[in-house]
């Protein structure tokens, strides 16, 4: 329950600065693609930093999570095909709809319903993406069906 | 002015320290996506939502508190002059757009967020490609689009 509240609390600061910093706006958003907005990318670059520094320093302190107690570790994965196909499909959606995952329910929260669709959209193609990944593992596990009759 | 738009100076520290926050206290990534996931999953017992789901709930509150904080609230067309303005075209255009990236983002393990973000600050190198390809792919569809649109115009 406490991992929820954090999640909760966190969400509301991670929401409010993205509309504070007009990220909620689709033509910032594409402004920014077209380069004609570098305060976006001042911003993620800044994030990455910080967050880039303050992470390795919590790991090479051996740190512990303060509400769970467990140690503070990650893992990190090797690029695959999967990587580059989905993102360039994000990419283009992304393009399109002028927002993504965060900016979109933050989007939603203040008030701009303009958004509900992209979101009905997302939550669609997630599910089929997630049925897709399910019946491929499926296939992935079970023997070839033996090719009788050859 | 300073309170309209929050300067890049004090948004990415912000939202670096989110971050840092919820790995120093919970142990897990900032990451938009996990939370649409987590509702598809369990739409039908809510009171399984977890961590994710959480978040996502956060992120929507946060927007709210913000057009409340400022009354700032705009719910004018947002797609004045990048979509086509008729609205059953452009409602049709939206879906399929969040639809893509529903799709893409879940394959790819991650949105702007997780990889872009979180994944990014660990240095992990799947998140690292996956940024390259949809900074890339996006920022050479919006050029392509612009000409486009200024050549059809």
């Amino acid at each position: 329950m406490k991992t929820k509240a954090i999640g909760l609390a966190g969400g509301v600061v991670f929401g409010f600065t993205l509309a504070w910093a007009h990220l909620t706006d689709p033509h910032v958003i594409r402004d920014m693609l077209l380069l004609k907005e570098p305060h976006v990318f001042l911003i993620m670059g800044s994030a990455v930093a910080i967050a880039a520094i303050g992470l390795r320093v919590l790991k090479l302190s051996n740190a512990r999570c303060i509400v769970t107690g467990e140690p503070v570790d990650w893992t990190v994965e090797q690029p695959r095909t999967r990587h580059v196909a989905g993102s360039i499909l994000f990419g283009i959606g992304w393009t399109v709809a002028g927002t993504c995952p965060g900016p979109l329910a933050a989007m939603i929260g203040e008030g701009r319903l303009v958004g509900v669709p992209v979101a009905v959209g997302l939550l669609a193609g997630v599910t089929l993406q997630g049925m897709l990944a399910a019946r491929k593992s499926v296939e992935a596990h079970t023997p070839a069906r033996a090719t009788a009759g050859l | 002015m300073w309170l309209d738009r929050c300067p890049w100076y004090i948004a990415g520290p912000l939202l670096g320290m989110v971050i840092i926050g919820l790995r120093a206290t919970v142990n897990k990534p900032l990451g938009a996506l996990g939370g649409y996931i987590d509702v598809t999953e369990h739409v039908t017992r809510l009171s399984r939502l977890g961590f994710s789901a959480f978040l996502l709930a956060g992120i929507v509150s946060g927007g709210a508190l913000f057009a409340l904080t400022t009354g700032s609230s705009s719910p004018s067309p947002s797609y004045s002059g990048l979509l086509p303005s008729d609205p059953v075209l452009q409602l049709a255009i939206l879906v399929v757009a969040g639809f893509a990236m529903g799709v893409g983002a879940r394959s790819a393990g991650g949105c702007t967020s997780g990889h872009g973000l979180t994944g990014m600050s660990l240095g992990s190198p799947a998140s690292i490609v996956a940024a390259m390809t949809f900074f890339g792919t996006a920022v050479a569809l919006a050029h392509v689009w612009a000409w486009l649109a200024g050549a059809a115009s």
